[in-house]
Parts: structure tokens; C-alpha cells; sequence
């Protein structure tokens, strides 16, 4: 009896009873897909977080000022004294008190709303440097970024986001050069950023950047300290050894230890990897769900071949008196279990496909190349498994008791 | 219709002392067999003690009323039961020695069964009945097919190949399970009870085919308890409570002159019957 006979017959088999074996297939085919779904979900929503941590810039230390984070929380009401200041900046951005910084930009944000010939859109406003820009993965699509001799010189010109830009002005116009107003001042576009895309929680394309000075003589006041640091470090690898420069650095500044630094600093690295393992987490629970839900099948399967074992008592003792060997009695029960399971975890697979293209709560799903196999494999073992032992069963089935059952 | 003896030689082990026993052309070779139950604490006899030897050749009845032991003879001799003590020699091979797997395919090589519940696969068309017993021996898909219709010819129904048991009458239906029977070109043909299920006509039709088998030269054993079909045998064995108790050779009824006009008229019958349904 060779394989293709033996599929043949548990097809026939499978057929036979279609509503049944479909009913069953239905299990495997849910589990396979819950598996597939749940994964993508899994990866999907890390890949969001990821990117919109991405989304803060690269190799980016961002240190925040006037209370929050960690620090706040330890020492009360000391952290709302101290600010960052300029002198600040220019220590970290030295190469010899902080070797590992690649740039330092001092960050003024504030919302303000921007007017073009009656068109407005409200918008948040940094103000900073033009390492801002890089640090953030900003690129320019047009004109020119803001320069070193634009915050000398206290220049009233921004650089649009992509979602400024399309609010503002009708598309195939040109923005450069053109007047826009941004609360009661007037600033020129000298530059349009390149869409960074929207990264889950924020839209970084609905942002205007100007010159600090510039923010602080028209919008903010001249006493407004910065809200922020955004720090980049020369590499990945060296991001925390530029953490500890520049916590020493604020430390002595402010005549403080840097455990009782009244500022907190976020690494982005360190952010980035807590949040990928939590999300590990997230996928691997999902996963296991999923696993249940398989499971589940697998009871199913093995359920349908005991039934199916019974019905068929009589026919298994036909074949046997006729000189089916054990052998041939197993694989072919063994196939039948099989088959059923691959065929639901086809069915599942193309299930789970589909599904996938849809948000599921909010959530773009992102298929786990790696769970189609998985799935698949998994379904496999589900049919072995579930058909070892009914498949026994009938393969020790005497064949002089099996006649014998009506 | 060739015979199918490639493999064989692996369960034929004890080819040497074939000539000391029971002779050459004995296909069955029964010696003292018991067979031990337990039922419920206690031991029943099923067989005690039954020597029997059949030539080749031979058409033997075995009767017997129920529990006289007939069937558990026939299972022993039909290698889906072991004794528990006693010797079993068919076509040459000790039975005894053999595990799971040699007997299936000793049943597969050197027996074909007829039974009273005709057997058939359900969801099988008849030439895929038929051609089941070649594949478990081996045969490749088309070898099968032609030496399936070609019993299926035998038995006259090669107009039935593709129809499912469902589809024929118990009559065709028990041919299909003589055609797959003889397929393989068995040393033994077992029949157990085969016109149990049938009306008069499909017995005379499925009898005349047994002896036709017979006198091809087949060996047929067949266990019944009726007289009318024991008649066809040229030798009936009697068993009660599990000893043989009498043994006779018999001229078969298909071979007296009386009988020759019973079928006749019997088949008119049945072609009537047929036309009009």
C-alpha cells in the first residue's frame, strides 16, 4: 500500500462524513489563525511603539526640565527651582566635558496657531538649533533648514512640517518665502520638512521649528528657560556612557548628586528595549492564547478519530482479515488525523491572512513571517498527536472481535 | 492467473520438514487443536482436541450447531485466532510461529474469505473491493485493476465493476466478495456461512459458483449448518462440543441427475425475476 493510495483512502474517508471533518478542520483552522492574528497583533503594536520611540530621533538623550520623571517624584519641590540653561548647553556640547555628544539642541516648545490667508492650523512650535533637525530625523524636502546665524540673529523664519505645509497652502503652490503668522508674528518659510509619517501616538509631520530666539522674543518671552535638551550621541553603543556625561555635568551645575538630579533623563536606547521586551511579553501571551485555542483542536481531532475509530470497528476488521498488516492500519487512521489537521491549518493560514489586513483595536496588524511555518508546523504535530492513539487503537483491533461488531 | 509468491519465502521457514508431517499437497494440516477460554473465572472449550487434514482439492463442509466449535475452528484455520495448544500447518507453514504481522500476511497470500455478512467496503465500488486484498499484497494499481475485472468476470458480474455494494443485491454482493476471494489466487478459500444472508435463488447461484471453484481444483472449507448447502461439498465434517464426531466423503449434489433440473428451474426463476425488475 504506498502513500498516495493511503491519502486517497483517508480523503475518501474524509469525505465521506464532510459536515463532521469540517466541523473539525474548523477547530485546527481556528487555532491556526488565532495563532497567526494574535502574533501579527503582537508584532504590530511593538513595531508602533517602536517606531514612535524611533520617532524621537536616533541615538537621542532628551533631558526634561522643571519637575517630572523619576527625579521629581524623588525630591518634591527642589527639581522646580532649577532650569536648563545656555551655559548648560555649551558644557555638554563640548567635546571635552562630554566626548561622547555628538550634539546638543536646546528645545522651546509651545502650540501656537499658524495663519496663511485665512487658512490656519494649530501646531506645536520648537524652537531651537539646527542640530535639532538631524537628532529628530528631520530631513529637508525644500529651501534650507534653520542656521547657526539664523538664532545669532534672533531671524524670524521657520521650516514647515508636511502636515503645516498641506494645511496651509493649496497644493503646487509654494510656500518658500512666503509670510506666515504664528500667533501675532510674522515668520518667513525658508524650508519644508520631509513627512516623517505618523508614528502611533504622535503626528511629528504637525510641526513648525524656528530659531530659540526668535520663539522667545515673539512667543514665549525672553525669561522662558528650555523645556528640553535633545541630546544625540555619537553611536548606540556609547549613548549610556553619554548619559552619565552629561547627569555629571547637570550634577555640578546645579551642586547636586547626580542621583538627586532634579532633571530626568530619558534614553532613548534603554526606552527602546524596555519597551521592546514588555512587548515581547505582550506577543509571546498573545501567543500562548492562541496556543490554547489550537489545543483545543487538537482535542477536537482526537476526539473525531476515537468516533471515527468506533464506526469503523467493522471495516478495520475487514481489512485485517484480508491481510492488512498493523502497519497499514495505523498510517492509514494516522494520514486521515493528519490530513484533517492540515487541511484546517491551510484554511486557517488563508484565515489568518485575510484577518490580518484589517486594524484590530486600533492596532495595524504586522504578520509574523515566521508564524505562518510555526502555525503550520504545529498543526502537523496537532495531527500526529491526535491520531497516534486512536490510530493504535485500530491497528490492534483483533480482526475476529472487529467482524464481530455490529 | 499467475500465484503471488514473491515474499513468501520469508514464513515459509519450515519448508524441510513439510514431507515429515501431514503430506505435500495437504493444505490443511490440523493437529489436536485446543482452544481455552476464560469466561467469567471459569474455563470453557471451545475446541477440544480436532485433528484434521484437507488435501488439496477437496470442497469440505464443516457442520456443526451453534457452539459445537465451528467457529472458532474456522477462525484458527483462518489465521485471525491462534490455539492454545496443538499444531496448525497451512499450505506447508506452522502457524504457531508466527507473530501479528506473518499472519496477516499469510491471510493475505494463502487464504481468501468469503463470510456470511458479505464484508464489502461500504464506500468501495466492486473492483475496488476486489482489488483491495492485491493491494495490501503489493500489486502495482494496474496489475490490480486487470486481475480485478478478470474475477469480477469470473463471478459474471463485469457489468457491475463500478457499482457500491449498496447497489446490488445480497446475491452480487457475495459474488463480489468470491471475486475478491480468489483474486489472489489463494491456497484456501474459507467461506463462512456464505448463504446465511441469501434467499433460495442466490444461494443456488453463489453454491453452483463454489463448486464451478472446485472444480477448477480450488480448495474450499466452508462452515454452515445447513444440509441443503453442505450438500454441494464432496466432503462434510460434523463437530459438537468441540470434537469431530463424524467425517464422510459424498458424491455433491451438482454432480446427481436430480439435481440438474432443481437448478434449472430455479434459474428460470431467477431470470424472470431479473427481467422484471
Amino acid at each position: 500500500m504506498n502513500m498516495m493510495g493511503n491519502v486517497v483512502m483517508a480523503l475518501r474517508g474524509i469525505s465521506s462524513n464532510w459536515l463532521r471533518s469540517l466541523l473539525t478542520m474548523l477547530g485546527v483552522l481556528i487555532g491556526v489563525a488565532a495563532v497567526i492574528v494574535l502574533l501579527a497583533v503582537g508584532t504590530g503594536s511593538s513595531e508602533a511603539v517602536a517606531n514612535s520611540i524611533n520617532s524621537l530621533g536616533t541615538n537621542t538623550l532628551t533631558v526634561f526640565s522643571g519637575g517630572g520623571g523619576r527625579s521629581a517624584s524623588q525630591t518634591g519641590t527642589k527639581s522646580s527651582n532649577a532650569t536648563l540653561s545656555t551655559t548648560d548647553v555649551k558644557l555638554i556640547g563640548d567635546a571635552n566635558s562630554a566626548p561622547d555628544v555628538q550634539s546638543v539642541s536646546p528645545v522651546i516648545s509651545t502650540n501656537e496657531t499658524a495663519t496663511y490667508k485665512g487658512a490656519t492650523y494649530s501646531t506645536s512650535v520648537i524652537g531651537s538649533t539646527p542640530s535639532y533637525l538631524p537628532a529628530s530625523n528631520y530631513t529637508i524636502s525644500a529651501g534650507r533648514s534653520i542656521s547657526d546665524a539664523d538664532v545669532k540673529s534672533h531671524a524670524q523664519v521657520v521650516d514647515l512640517g508636511s502636515s503645516v505645509t498641506s494645511s496651509l497652502f493649496p497644493t503646487g503652490s509654494n510656500p518658500l518665502g512666503k509670510q506666515i503668522q504664528l500667533g501675532s508674528s510674522e515668520f518667513t518659510v525658508i524650508g519644508l520638512l520631509a513627512s516623517k509619517g505618523s508614528s502611533g501616538l504622535s503626528n511629528g509631520d504637525a510641526v513648525v521649528i524656528a530659531p530659540y530666539t526668535a520663539v522667545q522674543d515673539q512667543l514665549t518671552g525672553q525669561s522662558q528657560s528650555f523645556s528640553e535638551l535633545l541630546v544625540q550621541g555619537k553611536s548606540s553603543a556609547t549613548l549610556t556612557l553619554a548619559q552619565s556625561e552629561v547627569e555629571s555635568i547637570l550634577a555640578a551645575q546645579n551642586n547636586t548628586t547626580v542621583a538627586n538630579l532634579p532633571f530626568s533623563v530619558l534614553n532613548q536606547a534603554s526606552l527602546l528595549s524596555t519597551a521592546t521586551s514588555s512587548s515581547k511579553t505582550f506577543t509571546a501571551l498573545l501567543g500562548w492564547v492562541a496556543a490554547v485555542s489550537l489545543l483545543v483542536g487538537a482535542i477536537g481531532v482526537m476526539n473525531i478519530m476515537l468516533v471515527t475509530v468506533t464506526e469503523r470497528t467493522r471495516e478495520i476488521g475487514i481489512r485485517k482479515a484480508i491481510g492488512a498488516p498493523k502497519s497499514v492500519v495505523l498510517s492509514q487512521f494516522l494520514i486521515e488525523a493528519v490530513v484533517i489537521s492540515l487541511l484546517g491549518g491551510v484554511m486557517g493560514v488563508l484565515a489568518g491572512l485575510i484577518v490580518v489586513r484589517f486594524r484590530i483595536d486600533g492596532v495595524q496588524p504586522v504578520l509574523a513571517t515566521y508564524s505562518i511555518p510555526l502555525a503550520f508546523g504545529v498543526a502537523l504535530l496537532v495531527g500526529v498527536f491526535a491520531g497516534l492513539y486512536p490510530a493504535y487503537r485500530a491497528a490492534s483491533l483483533r480482526p475476529i472481535d472487529a467482524l464481530r461488531y455490529e | 492467473m499467475t500465484v503471488l509468491t514473491e515474499g513468501d519465502r520469508s514464513v515459509e521457514h519450515d519448508e524441510g520438514s513439510r514431507t515429515t508431517g501431514a503430506g505435500r499437497h495437504d493444505v490443511i494440516a490440523l493437529a489436536d487443536i485446543v482452544k481455552r477460554y476464560q469466561m467469567g473465572g471459569h474455563e470453557v472449550f471451545a475446541t477440544r482436541g480436532v485433528s484434521l487434514v484437507v488435501p488439496r482439492g477437496e470442497f469440505v463442509a464443516i457442520m456443526g450447531a451453534s457452539g459445537s466449535g465451528k467457529s472458532t475452528l474456522m477462525n484458527i484455520i483462518g489465521c485471525l485466532d491462534v490455539p492454545t495448544s496443538g499444531h496448525y500447518r497451512l499450505d506447508g507453514v506452522n502457524i504457531r510461529d508466527l507473530d501479528d504481522r506473518e499472519l496477516s500476511r499469510i491471510r493475505n497470500r494463502k487464504i481468501g474469505f468469503v463470510f456470511q455478512g458479505f464484508n464489502l467496503l461500504p464506500r468501495m465500488a466492486a473492483v475496488q473491493n476486489v482489488e483491495l486484498p492485491m493491494a495490501y499484497a503489493g500489486l502495482k494499481a494496474k496489475d490490480r485493476r486487470a486481475r480485478a475485472e478478470a474475477a469480477l468476470n469470473t463471478v459474471g458480474l463485469a457489468d457491475r465493476m463500478g457499482h457500491f455494494p449498496s447497489e446490488m443485491s445480497g446475491g452480487q454482493q457475495q459474488r463480489v466478495a468470491i471475486a475478491r476471494a480468489i483474486t489472489t489466487d489463494p491456497a484456501l478459500i474459507l467461506a463462512d456461512e456464505p448463504t446465511g444472508n441469501l434467499d433460495t435463488t442466490s444461494t443456488i447461484d453463489v453454491m453452483t459458483m463454489f463448486a464451478d471453484l472446485h472444480s477448477q481444483g480450488r480448495t474450499i472449507v466452508m462452515i454452515t449448518h445447513e444440509e441443503d448447502v453442505a450438500a454441494y461439498a464432496t466432503r462434510v465434517v460434523r463437530l459438537r462440543d468441540g470434537v469431530i464426531v463424524g467425517d464422510h466423503q459424498q458424491t455433491p449434489i451438482h454432480a446427481r441427475d436430480e439435481h440438474v433440473a432443481h437448478v434449472q428451474a430455479a434459474t428460470a426463476r431467477h431470470d424472470d425475476r431479473e427481467l422484471l425488475s
